[in-house]
């Protein structure tokens, strides 16, 4: 290319990310009904359990006085690693399509292809995250506060990026839609394996066990504490340090495996 | 032959290649009964305390209740992957097949339900046998063991012949397949999970009215306390309604696939 | 220096070699035509030259890069329009094609002027903001040919380009790489039409079960086989027998099809009348005669023991689409 069309590498890497997040948008606004799947399962999930476990909040050990407070949190986090699994099922679909080789075979860095996807999982978390959100205050759900709602959303966008990290690892892994259930059903289980239903000290056995060591509950605990009660530092630098370290973790093995998928 | 024993000869065909399908792709049997497994092993420990509470029924413990919720949950995706089934069938032109030979129409239908009542059964004794493991009793015994399985495969059945009706009327396995998420609204709309007294409202009293929680109930009590007669008896009317509910669906999309082709 | 220089290149996966040590000159401007049958490995060889799998031995230089070492150097070199045409069916032909300037590193207001430029010269204007799953697959073969072409790429890899399309649009596609040769852009094409390689390519490498099994200039190759042969259509049921008398005259070749005698003659028309005579002496009826000249089918039987060219009509057959 001649030197004057040369653009600085940053641009040309912003302008790559923003393309690819563009034509995630495309789905969205292009297919009808597309938003509705990603909306549809936390919400239930969200009405669901409120409506099933609710009566839990008579227990000794819970502090608060409503349900909906507890598990809104819960749901707007599981909405989206929905929505980040579903990225990496895009990928599969895309990679089968042969539309990962166009992007594969340009000269954009494999960081740049990653950060795309997975950017464009986030903003669209915010979807379901925000319709969660509105259903539990409706309801009567304690109003976090713009603190609260802020680092709870936070949150949202960070699961969502290591949900796309994760699916977008088994995509370019598997290279097949195939791996589909394996991205939702981890990112499902790994969020309910945490103080999602109970707190810690009203978790049975084995569940106390896991919910303790997994990092996903302090991400749970850091987007919960302002709907049960007052927001700290205390309570959210874990549940930064922890979507971090997935982040590293799991960032690192789809760059990984996009840097692999000449082999 | 008898005309009799000849549709029984067809049905038993497809029925036959219905199980074998359905067993010998695992990773569609894999959601049906590892999801399931795993909400059962989260909400048990989640939500495990619940036994706790003030008018929660008498029970061994929080897994012994939850067996029937389980149950519940794999015999409605069964039911689903049954609907998916046929309509993936009549995508790929194999119904069409069917329809051309000299069989009566409602064979097809119910060869591929076997399928789905043998799922059903399936998840049944998984799910006993998973409850056996991890310390839960069966008060009913063998006869309570028993009867518990045959009203999770009777149920299967009866909710595979609501998805079979959708599969023939839209012909879409995607469209079959996003009825999911109602599945669980469903399902989270009965006692499957929760005694129906202890849950919040509006939930609790539609649950009051849901078939599905007169088979939940008509499944667990076998299991936490023993054969109850007028439970029993619930539970069957409520699978017997749901199954006619079925076959006048199913009858009618049969009737307007084979007009529209 | 060559623009594609490939030195006893290969790929194995797992026991399978489908790529078996080849090795490959292709000069600057120039059309190299790649043929081959299906499972041959002509995808095989693309992919590991456009970077999109690694090799397992030998080695290989696109653009004066090494497709291993610099191989972002070398994406930013090329231009690739895969066997399967990579589209969204969601973007419409413009975005596609402003989404793959941005990939190449394009200025905006540079890349939209191209897409522009690039629609017009492909024929895509009045569909360019249409979807592309609404695209006819002759469009979508052109559409996929202009975003190859946004970056002005030195090299261009065009992987089975016409496969599957309307003898129109293909000769639309044929003019639009004579057009890039024209104006320098070195064009590496695969193919299983051999009437497309022998329309475009300067240049043409045979391949079969991963070898190089000829290569040359389309005529000195068919000039290396040399003789013409005779096609006879015969009645059913005096096949083998005509076989028969037909050895004794000239060297017989493998069969296209149950109802045709190959026969290759030393002095081309002037065997026709022995041939005819001889078979007349011996009863058998011929429906229709023709003389054929070598082609590179030919080329492609005296090397591999097979025809190219039913393989390659057959799949024409199977899957017609419009311009």
């Amino acid at each position: 290319m001649e030197a004057a069309l040369k653009i600085p590498a940053w641009r040309a890497n912003l302008a790559t990310i923003g393309a690819m997040m563009t034509r995630a948008r495309n789905e969205l606004v292009r297919v009808p009904g597309a938003a509705i799947p990603g909306v549809l399962a936390p919400t239930i999930f969200f009405l669901g359990l409120n409506g099933v476990f609710g009566a839990l909040i008579e227990l000794r050990g819970f502090e608060v006085n409503s349900y909906e407070s507890f598990i809104v949190s819960v749901s707007m986090l599981q909405g989206a690693g929905f929505t980040g699994a579903a990225a990496g099922v895009n990928l599969a679909r895309d990679y089968e399509a042969g539309w990962v080789d166009r992007l594969l075979v340009s000269p954009a860095p494999r960081w740049v292809l990653l950060a795309g996807t997975v950017l464009a999982a986030s903003a669209r978390a915010l979807i379901p995250g925000t319709f969660v959100f509105a259903i539990a205050m409706a309801l009567g759900a304690h109003w976090p506060g713009i603190d609260g709602t802020m680092i709870c959303f936070t949150m949202v966008i960070g699961m969502a990026a290591v949900a796309a990290c994760w699916g977008s690892f088994l995509a370019l892994r598997f290279k097949s839609q195939s791996a589909a259930p394996l991205m939702q059903a981890a990112m499902l289980g790994t969020i309910m394996l945490t103080t999602a239903y109970a707190p810690l000290a009203l978790l049975q056995g084995w569940l106390q066990d896991v919910a303790r060591w997994n990092p996903v509950t302090d991400i749970v605990e850091a987007a919960r504490q302002g709907f049960v009660g007052s927001v700290t530092w205390a309570e959210t630098w874990p549940g930064l340090l922890a979507l971090t370290g997935l982040l590293v973790v799991l960032g690192g093995l789809a760059l990984r495996e996009m840097r692999r998928t000449a082999l | 032959m008898s005309a009799l024993a000849a549709n029984a000869r067809v049905i038993r065909a497809l029925g036959m290649r219905s199980i074998r399908q359905t067993f010998r792709r695992p990773q569609l049997i894999a959601p049906i009964v590892v999801f399931p497994t795993l909400l059962l092993a989260i909400q048990t420990g989640g939500a495990g305390g619940a036994v706790e509470l003030p008018g929660f029924p008498p029970v061994q413990s929080f897994l012994q209740f939850m067996l029937a919720g389980a149950m519940m949950q794999s015999l409605m995706l069964a039911g689903n992957s049954g609907g998916i089934a046929l309509a993936v069938d009549i995508e790929m032109g194999f119904t069409d097949r069917l329809f051309s030979a000299p069989i009566p129409r409602f064979a097809i239908v119910l060869g591929r339900l076997a399928g789905v009542a043998a799922l059903g059964l399936f998840a049944s004794i998984w799910f006993l046998a998973i409850g056996l493991v991890f310390g839960a009793t069966i008060e009913g015994g063998v006869p309570g063991a028993l009867l518990a399985m045959a009203l999770v495969t009777a149920a299967a059945l009866a909710i595979g012949g609501i998805g079979a009706a959708i599969a023939l009327r839209t012909g879409s396995a995607s469209v079959v397949q996003g009825l999911f998420p109602l599945v669980l609204v469903v399902l989270f709309l009965s006692s499957a999970f929760f005694p129906q007294e202890l849950m919040i409202e509006p939930a609790k009293t539609i649950a009051e009215y849901n078939p599905l929680s007169f088979v939940a109930e008509g499944v667990r009590e076998p299991i936490i306390s023993g054969i109850d007669a007028a439970d029993t008896l619930y539970a069957v009317l409520a699978i017997l309604g749901i199954v006619v509910l079925g076959l006048v669906l199913s009858a009618r999309a049969l009737r307007h696939r084979l007009r529209v082709g | 220096m060559a623009a594609i220089a490939v030195e006893r290149l290969e790929r194995a996966f797992g026991e399978v070699l489908a790529v078996q040590g080849i090795s490959i000159a292709v000069e600057e401007g120039e059309i190299y035509g790649f043929l081959g049958p299906n499972g041959a490995g002509k995808t095989t060889t693309v992919r590991m030259l456009t970077t999109l799998l690694l090799p397992t031995g030998g080695r290989a230089e696109v653009a004066g890069h090494d497709v291993v070492k610099e191989a972002r150097a070398v994406r930013a070199s090329i231009g690739v329009a895969l066997q399967e045409a990579a589209l969204d069916p969601l973007m419409t032909g413009r975005e596609l094609i402003r989404l793959q300037a941005t990939l190449q590193g394009l200025p905006t207001t540079e890349g939209r002027r191209r897409a522009d430029s690039l629609l017009e010269r492909v024929e895509l204007t009045a569909a360019a903001d249409r979807r592309v799953g609404t695209y006819s697959g002759g469009m979508q073969r052109r559409l996929d040919l202009a975003a190859a072409l946004v970056h002005e790429p030195r090299v261009l890899f065009l992987d089975e380009p016409t496969t599957g399309l309307d003898p129109v649009s293909r000769k639309t596609i044929w003019e639009e790489v004579r057009a890039l040769n024209d104006d320098g852009t070195t064009v590496f094409l695969t193919t299983q039409y051999l009437e497309e390689a022998d329309q475009l390519a300067d240049n043409v490498g045979i391949i079969d079960s991963g070898r190089i099994v000829a290569e040359g200039t389309p005529e000195s190759l068919k000039a290396e086989i040399g003789r013409p042969h005779i096609e006879l259509q015969l009645a059913a049921g005096s096949i083998a027998q005509a076989e028969q008398t037909c050895a004794e005259i000239g060297r017989l070749l493998p069969p296209k099809d149950g109802r045709k005698v190959l026969v290759e003659v030393e002095n081309g028309a002037a065997d026709i009348p022995r041939v005819v005579r001889a078979l007349d002496e011996a009863g058998i009826g011929v429906e229709s005669l023709e003389l054929v000249r070598p082609t590179l089918d030919d080329v492609f039987v005296a090397k591999t023991g097979y025809h190219l060219a039913e393989e390659s009509e057959e799949n024409a057959e199977q899957e017609p689409a419009e311009a």
